[in-house]
């Protein structure tokens, strides 16, 4: 077979998904791009992108997206990455179900989350603020609403980075560790030197696919909050939505879901660039 | 080393709780009567269980009621717009394509390119696809859904049985090419058989994300079946906006309903989910 | 229906000034080789010699970047595989893991459009050759090593074809089951009779297998021959090198001539040659292989002894002759101790001399 009859071969395999991704992925593109550019008259225009500069919202909306980004990454990698490492120590003949109990919330529906939030959080009737001895407002108080957004979403992501670092953690060799041993290295050096290093490239995979997870976030803001109270949990993904479906405002949504986009793309590569993981994902030769 | 096991063991079992107890107080606040429900001090361990929250004679079917029997018409449309959008994803699009990848275009480009289809925000492209779902005069219904559905089905698969294909021997395939079979009945008689437990992971997982799927359907979709394609998630929504205050017994037993076979599947298909989503970077 | 048959057993095949490129590598350089009908042909080479894409161009699986290869007459460049009626046997067996070792071996005869009865006949003839009968039910994960490598070979043959492709099929045979199978495929070459291909690394499996062999290194053809020939009389440097276990001897050394005789002349040591004439003076490679040089009890070569190996039938010794160690097999068991001191003679009509600067043999 020669090269050419290997591509054609290749394209006839591939064609479902080539045509699936012109028409849902460029097409969707290309949409956002000509409305992102038309003015509420219909006209080529850059009023759009003016707007943004003046839409105290959208600074909101960036501002919270940051606070619930860095919140949910910080709290979901570092609890994972613990809850991993201690699983990885334990020796005892539990060590498989505990990996499938820390799993679960994992496969549930945010919108089950949402509810189960809802019911545990309330400040009435719930268990937690009775186990705390406390009568919060979670959900309705400005300053506790995020946290609690973060917390539910940590909730489901935890187990994502917890299965992955795991899963790198029992991928080291045997016999590194005992090397280790034999070269008298204590059980933090054999950590720092050999366990980390080991599975450096699945923690940066672990954590550039939580990231993207997280940014998806919409459902419990939407469901739990709905962005309040007053804007304090509009994220950028929520308010586009509010943007083209309360306010039917499909241009000005558009250029801030392409905004979105670019945002998501840049801080992809700049990962992508800065931890050099590309070929362990074979998107690089 | 046993004084250490026994520390560590502590700290699991309160990871495990922290990870059961939304899933525990769930399941038993739809299994609670009301008097339990809205009590002070809260109930943790109920004395009496009822079914009632998932069916009383009555019920009206098709309507958002307080037993969570009323969602039965937004199973029909989840289920099948889960089913088909997995197994369109996985079969139609992904393996085939998976397939091309690893055995004919060998080019980093198309794994990038299933790499940023997986990465595009929903949110991003709720408005082209409610264009392109007007346009197509889906709102509303299973297609709808569906095709909509299969931008997250199809470039997982994707990515995922690219990592299983890519762990058979090359020389299987080139016997059969020896043998007499063509480029295609090599793929469906022989590369995709030896893939079965990734085609197994990969209609698992499509299934479990269109289960719970939420914006796409909120924004394509707006009455239940037989009339619309409305998903339960959104039954769970509704739910929660009409009943907020005091139906707490029917929307936990609707929890329930919904997370059961997205859990049940999940555990089912955990051993593999790590190669999927890592693309064999890590071994298991 | 039959596109196998006696006509297709026959088939010769033919590589003409064949080059294959991956990328800027040259994987095989102006390759030239006539395998004629009914042969056993041994492409022999380290790793990396190009034996195996030879192998895989002639079965169709890559593509040739320049030359032709002909199969039973037909110019087979543009052929896909399938059309080739070649069979191969991979290194790893290549069996389909969801067939049974029935469906294994049936497949390329479904595929061909045999009938049933057809079907069932063929297989279980070559099941009951290869003694595959008793496992045709199994999966091939059930099976052994050795019987995978039986459902292997029956699969290729089962449909007669024109040549038979092999690529390394004992290498994952442990060591005993590896002798066994050599002396199987050899007699059931002879009975089938096809014209077969058979890639190896292993210089004593080639010698034990051939009726040709081709020596290759680093994407050419080094020489063609018969097993004899290879052994007694290898062209180059090379071949004489890779072939033979343990190594032919090499020293460094000069043809000099003297008066009328010739003489070689080491640093450490000379030889008288009395039979042997060359055409002029040259900076040489002497090659002995151990068996060709004898242990004497006076007028001979100094050397002592570095190490005694007693293998039972032969006895090897590592000798230092001056800076060059030798390898000297001596037939049977000899009472002898490292560190003893011993006089060695050549076997003039045995010694092969090559140019050091071309590699090749001056010997005529």
């Amino acid at each position: 077979m020669n090269r050419n009859q290997v591509i054609k071969i290749g394209l006839v395999f591939a064609a479902p998904l080539i045509i699936y991704f012109l028409i849902f992925f460029i097409y969707p593109i290309y949409l956002l791009f000509k409305y992102s550019f038309t003015s509420a008259s219909g006209a080529f225009s850059f009023i759009n992108f003016e707007n943004m500069i003046r839409d105290p919202i959208l600074y909101d909306s960036l501002i919270n997206t940051l606070y619930y980004f860095i919140g949910s990454v910080a709290v979901q990698f570092s609890a994972g990455f613990i809850a991993a490492v201690i699983l990885n120590s334990y020796t005892g003949r539990l060590k498989n179900a505990f990996r499938s109990i820390l799993y679960i919330p994992l496969t549930i529906s945010p919108i089950v989350i949402a509810l189960m939030w809802l019911i545990i959080f309330n400040p009435t009737y719930g268990p937690v603020d009775y186990m705390l001895d406390m009568n919060l407002n979670w959900l309705g108080s400005m300053n506790l609403a995020m946290p609690t957004i973060i917390l539910a979403n940590a909730w489901e992501y935890i187990p994502f980075v917890f299965l992955i670092i795991y899963a790198g953690l029992q991928s080291v060799p045997k016999q590194y560790y005992e090397a280790a041993s034999i070269d008298g290295m204590s059980r933090f050096q054999t950590f720092r030197y050999i366990t980390l290093p080991s599975i450096r490239p699945i923690m940066i995979i672990a954590f550039l696919l939580n990231s993207i997870g997280i940014l998806q976030g919409f459902t419990l803001v939407y469901v739990l909050t709905n962005g309040g109270p007053g804007f304090s949990t509009y994220i950028l993904s929520f308010y586009i939505y509010k943007v083209a479906f309360t306010y039917f405002n499909l241009n000005y949504a558009s250029a801030l879901s392409l905004l979105f986009l670019v945002i998501i793309g840049i801080y992809v590569y700049a990962i992508l660039k800065l931890s050099s993981v590309e070929k362990y994902l074979g998107i690089k030769k | 080393m046993k004084k250490l096991d026994a520390f560590l063991l502590i700290l699991l079992i309160i990871f495990s709780f922290f990870a059961l107890f939304p899933i525990y107080w769930t399941v038993i606040t739809a299994l609670k009567v009301n008097s339990e429900i809205f009590t002070i001090p809260p109930v943790f361990f109920p004395t009496k269980i009822t079914f009632s929250n998932f069916y009383t004679p009555g019920t009206t079917f098709g309507e958002v009621s307080q037993t969570a029997f009323g969602s039965f018409p937004w199973l029909i449309n989840s289920t099948i717009i889960a089913l088909a959008s997995s197994l369109i994803g996985t079969f139609v699009i992904g393996a085939p394509a998976a397939y091309a990848l690893t055995r004919y275009l060998k080019n980093v480009w198309f794994a990038r390119l299933i790499l940023f289809m997986m990465m595009i925000p929903e949110a991003a492209f709720i408005i082209p696809f409610y264009v392109i779902i007007t346009k197509l005069n889906m709102i509303n219904t299973w297609w709808g859904l569906i095709l909509v559905y299969i931008s997250f089905t199809a470039p997982l698969s994707t990515w995922l049985l690219m990592g299983f294909f890519s762990d058979i021997p090359k020389s299987v395939e080139e016997a059969a090419s020896i043998d007499g079979l063509s480029a295609f009945s090599t793929f469906y008689k022989i590369a995709l058989p030896m893939v079965i437990p990734g085609i197994m992971v990969s209609i698992i997982l499509n299934f479990i994300n269109a289960w719970n799927e939420f914006i796409y359907a909120l924004v394509l979709t707006y009455t239940p079946f037989p009339t619309g394609a409305q998903t339960v998630p959104l039954y769970l929504t509704d739910f929660i906006v009409i009943e907020k205050s005091f139906a707490w017994g029917g929307l936990a037993a609707a929890g329930v309903i919904v997370m059961l076979p997205s859990i049940i599947l999940g555990i089912y298909a955990q051993k593999y989910l790590v190669k999927g989503w890592t693309m064999g970077a890590v071994k298991e | 229906m039959d596109n196998g048959g006696s006509e297709g057993i026959m088939s010769e095949v033919i590589v003409e000034n064949v080059t294959k490129k991956f990328g800027n590598f040259v994987a095989l350089d102006n390759v030239n080789l006539t395998i004629k009908p009914k042969e056993f042909f041994v492409l022999l080479g380290p790793s990396g010699s190009g034996k195996t894409t030879l192998l895989r161009l002639i079965a169709g699986l890559e593509d040739i970047t320049e030359g032709s290869i002909y199969i039973g007459g037909k110019k087979v460049n543009d052929v896909p595989p399938k059309d080739r009626n070649v069979a191969m046997v991979f290194q790893n067996y290549a069996l389909y893991p969801h067939f049974n070792v029935f469906d294994n071996i049936a497949l390329t005869l479904k595929v061909r459009g045999y009938s049933k009865d057809a079907i069932k006949s063929r297989v279980s003839e070559i099941a009951k050759i290869l003694h595959i009968e008793d496992i045709l039910n199994k999966k091939p994960r059930e099976l052994s090593g050795g019987q995978q490598q039986r459902v292997a070979l029956a699969r290729a043959l089962v449909r007669e074809p024109s040549v038979f492709l092999l690529d390394e099929p004992l290498s994952n045979l442990d060591a005993k089951l590896r002798v066994e199978a050599r002396s199987f495929l050899r007699s059931l070459q002879k009975e089938v009779g096809v014209t077969t291909v058979f890639v190896t690394h292993d210089q004593s499996e080639a010698m034990a297998l051939a009726t040709t062999i081709a020596v290759l290194d680093k994407g050419i053809i080094k020489q063609v021959g018969d097993p004899y020939e290879l052994y007694t009389k290898p062209k180059d440097i090379f071949t004489a090198g890779f072939i033979g276990s343990p190594a032919m001897n090499m020293i460094p050394g000069k043809l000099v001539k003297d008066g009328s005789s010739w003489r070689f002349v080491s640093e450490d040591f000379s030889v008288q040659l009395i039979n042997t004439e060359f055409e002029n003076e040259y900076d040489v490679i002497l090659g002995i292989r151990p068996e060709h040089i004898t242990l004497v009890k006076d007028d001979g070569i100094n050397a002592k002894i570095n190490n005694v190996e007693p293998m039972g039938a032969v006895t090897y010794l590592d000798i230092q002759v001056g800076s060059v160690e030798l390898t000297v097999q001596y037939t049977g068991l000899i009472k002898l101790e490292a560190g003893m001191e011993i006089k060695v003679k050549f076997v003039e009509e045995k010694m092969l001399f090559y140019d050091r600067k071309t590699e090749k043999l001056l010997n005529v």
